[in-house]
């Protein structure tokens, strides 16, 4: 990893600096799960851990490449992507668990987010509501292409991003309960293919700042075997980093 | 070539048979003819109000050209019932206005991965939460066809609006203040092209189960280079038609 350089503020959520990261940053939400992601990158160590934003930095194909926590939801995710961006870092991918919203999913397949419901008001304080939340089209077909060497089932989609966890499991005990029930009906009817708490703010922001970003998730809960999902994010930042190189825009 | 004891679909008049499963998605009946020359043996099958349909074929593959005449409530009328008589896959064909002009050139070509939702079609089928995003396969179909013509292209998002004369000119609409801070808003979040139909596309053919993809020309001033924008988009379905043949899909 580089020296952190000179003169360079360390960044006030997140406590790195540039230097401290790579361009390339996986995100899971739980501060827990970073360690074993660092696991799957080559020399990982770890460089910083502050409030739910624990940071690791190692390297694939010499190229160095961060995890960082963002924390559960959007207001913490904006944090940690804003931060990262501003020291260096410009594409992302969000790893992570998520609830089944079709019949069709088994537990455990994984979810390749390509776009995602802004069903959270984080990214409104960014863009109106109009914006489409979308990942990044090389992002989105390396993550895939990544699922399909390892064999693995897997679906490519609409993730539904949301604010209240606890409205979507028991939605019969919030005041709201009726606009939750018919908003929800109304995604999975749109086909949205899993619920998860991130995304949406992720891709918005992205978009805005220019960076690239995109998504995979495992559906049915923590109990899954967390592996086949980080390999596979590994698996796709290892062949973006080929396409960039191969594309003149590696570093 | 269809089948006369079906009943016509009310708007576009086609029946079963009328059409291919891809269809080509311009706004102006005025395109349909220029676009169907692209394809082999392309006939004239309907034309009724703003919807005019000729059929022929790519790649052995029998291929439509719809107009969805101008805006979202058209677009969807159109979708819905090319859906209903076998319809499966859509790519907007398109004239829009250029958005980016530091790192864009008018008749830079525009494909549109999702769109703005702006408009009000959409909203009668999901929240406007619910994303407008096309289908990441015909996105890199018509991506790789960009570079293989070697035209200059990006790919990213669209405006799609409702009123057009409240785009070109805003400050004389009541709700100008309105208009053009969502305007910079749009801009700022690097939306490429403004035009009319994306989002309602994307959106019903969410609902739909259906995939569907957009290319643009994007237009600071003149007139637009049609022929390099529909032979792109042509060239990107022959890609999806080839590709889908290999899925066995």
């Amino acid at each position: 990893m580089a020296e952190r350089e000179p003169g360079r503020e360390t960044m006030h959520h997140i406590a790195c600096a540039r230097g401290d990261v790579g361009r390339y940053v996986l995100l899971p939400g739980d501060p827990g799960r970073v360690p074993l992601i660092a696991s799957f990158l080559d020399d990982a160590r770890p460089v910083a851990d502050h409030r739910e934003y624990r940071t690791f930095t190692g390297s694939l194909l010499g190229e160095p490449v961060s995890v960082t926590s963002t924390g559960m939801g959007c207001p913490s995710t904006a944090i940690a992507v804003e931060e990262l961006a501003m020291i260096g870092a410009d594409t992302f991918v969000r790893v992570g668990t998520s609830g089944p919203m079709q019949p069709f999913l088994a537990p455990g397949d994984l979810v390749i987010v390509w776009a995602a419901i802004r069903d959270e008001v984080t990214s409104q304080q960014i863009e109106p509501l109009a914006f489409p939340a979308v990942a990044d089209l090389d992002v989105t077909l390396a993550l895939r292409d990544a699922a399909r060497a390892r064999g693995l089932p897997h679906h490519v989609g609409v993730s539904h991003t949301k604010d209240s966890f606890y409205g979507q499991h028991e939605p019969a005990r919030m005041p709201i309960a009726g606009t939750l029930q018919a908003r929800w009906d109304a995604w999975v009817a749109g086909g949205a293919l899993c619920s998860e708490m991130e995304a949406s703010t992720i891709f918005v922001l992205a978009q805005v700042r220019r960076c690239r970003a995109g998504g995979v998730m495992i559906t049915g809960g923590t109990q899954q075997d967390l592996g086949s999902l980080v390999g596979t994010a590994v698996d796709a930042v290892r062949l973006l980093i080929r396409r960039d190189r191969a594309a003149g825009t590696g570093e | 070539m269809s089948s006369e004891a079906a009943p016509a679909q009310y708007h576009i008049q086609l029946r079963p048979g009328d059409v291919g499963r891809y269809v080509l998605l311009p706004g102006d009946p005025g395109r349909v003819p220029r676009i169907a020359a692209f394809l082999d043996d392309a006939v004239e099958v309907a034309h009724h109000r703003e919807h005019r349909t000729f059929t022929g074929w790519l790649g052995g593959e029998k291929v439509s050209v719809t107009s969805t005449g101008i805006g979202g409530p058209s677009t969807a009328i159109a979708v819905e019932e090319l859906a209903r008589i076998g319809a499966d896959t859509f790519i907007r064909v398109g004239t829009s206005g250029l958005m980016q002009p530091a790192r864009m050139r008018s008749g830079d070509l525009v494909v549109v991965t999702a769109a703005v939702r702006d408009e009000g079609t959409g909203s009668h089928y999901l929240p406007l939460a619910f994303p407008a995003a096309g289908d990441p396969d015909v996105a890199d179909c018509l991506r790789q066809a960009c570079l293989e013509r070697d035209v200059p292209y990006h790919v990213g998002l669209a405006h799609s609006k409702d009123a057009f004369y409240g785009e070109v000119q805003p400050e004389r609409m009541p709700v100008a203040a309105e208009l053009r801070a969502r305007w910079d808003a749009w801009v700022r979040g690097g939306v490429l092209c403004s035009e009319m139909e994306a989002a309602a596309l994307y959106i019903v053919c969410a609902v739909l189960r259906k995939r569907a993809g957009g290319i643009m020309v994007a237009i600071a001033e003149g007139r637009p280079a049609l022929e390099n924008l529909c032979a792109t988009a042509v060239l990107g379905l022959r890609h999806l038609i080839a590709r889908d043949a290999v899925a066995g899909r």
